[in-house]
């Protein structure tokens, strides 16, 4: 199996997806997939839209800012659009961790041709520790926000399925927005929970929901 | 008219709402250019009727009826 990463990291926002998303990378090494890292300058359109017709990954995970229309990689250049080149998705799965694109673009993607297009209806939210010298290595908050996520393309990545993966995915956001809403560990926690319920309300999936990459 | 002052109704809910987070509060929400909104930058796109704030109204709003339609009844 072949899985495509695409992780810039050129602002703080990028930066904390690109952290998280480290391990998926060691996961899908490990487990024996080819497995193409771009990360940094290297998520860019040219090198990324290269890859995906050479290499015809099973699995992409995208990790970017966007738009319903867009899926954007290193300093926000664009990589796929609906109105540009939707069809690079084709037969492949796609977890995109980026604003609002499963709006327009997964739509559009799945009707010519991608297996599944998992993402977000409307925009993704990221909370941040208030302690400003936190990273993301010791931030609390964000862990909450991203942890579903990574549960997420973990589990497409050990080849469950489509449906089973967005589920556990809810199931973890909601846990997390339980334990905002109740823990008294930080007084700040209350505050970021309709945020993250935002991103339980928006997390959608087009096309096949048996999917995965073991079929 | 009516429809305006409903409009306002949610948009003084909302702000009151995000008042009583600390001022630390952070969020990266929609197009934020890549950084974290404090809570009175939130505020302020709320104020301003800007696309963030609304999207910030609509956020809020949708979490308050999930009570309501025990969404987060945490069974």
């Amino acid at each position: 199996m072949c899985v495509l990463f695409s992780r810039p990291a050129d602002d703080i926002t990028m930066n904390y997806l690109h952290y998280f998303s480290k391990e998926l990378v060691h996961l899908s090494n490990s487990l024996g997939h080819k497995t193409i890292n771009k990360e940094k300058d290297r998520a860019n359109r040219k090198e990324i839209i290269s890859l995906i017709k050479k290499q015809e990954p099973n699995l992409i995970m995208f990790n970017g800012h966007g738009s319903p229309n867009e899926i954007c990689g290193h300093k926000q250049e664009v990589i796929v659009s609906s109105d540009d080149n939707p069809e690079i998705l084709k037969d492949t799965i796609i977890y995109s961790l980026s604003c609002a694109s499963a709006a327009i673009l997964g739509k559009k993607a799945v009707d010519v041709g991608a297996v599944s297009f998992i993402g977000y209806g409307q925009d993704f939210a990221l909370g941040k520790d208030p302690d400003s010298e936190a990273s993301p290595r010791h931030d609390k908050i964000a862990k909450l926000f991203l942890e579903p996520s990574n549960l997420l393309f973990s589990s497409l990545i050990q080849g469950k399925d489509v449906k089973s993966s967005v589920e556990k995915a809810k199931a973890k956001m909601m846990e997390n927005v339980w334990y905002l809403n109740t823990t008294k560990s930080f007084t700040e926690a209350i505050y970021y929970a309709p945020f993250l319920f935002s991103n339980y309300i928006g997390l959608v999936a087009h096309g096949n929901q048996r999917a995965s990459i073991e079929k | 008219m009516k429809n305006r002052h409903i409009e306002e109704i949610k948009k003084q809910i909302v702000i009151e709402r995000l008042r009583q987070a600390p001022p630390s509060v952070k969020i990266s929400f929609g197009n934020s250019n890549g950084g974290f909104m404090s809570r009175d930058q939130m505020i302020e796109q709320v104020e301003k009727d800007t696309e963030i704030g609304k999207k910030i109204i609509k956020i809020q709003l949708e979490y308050l009826r999930s009570f309501k339609g025990n969404t987060l009844d945490g069974d």
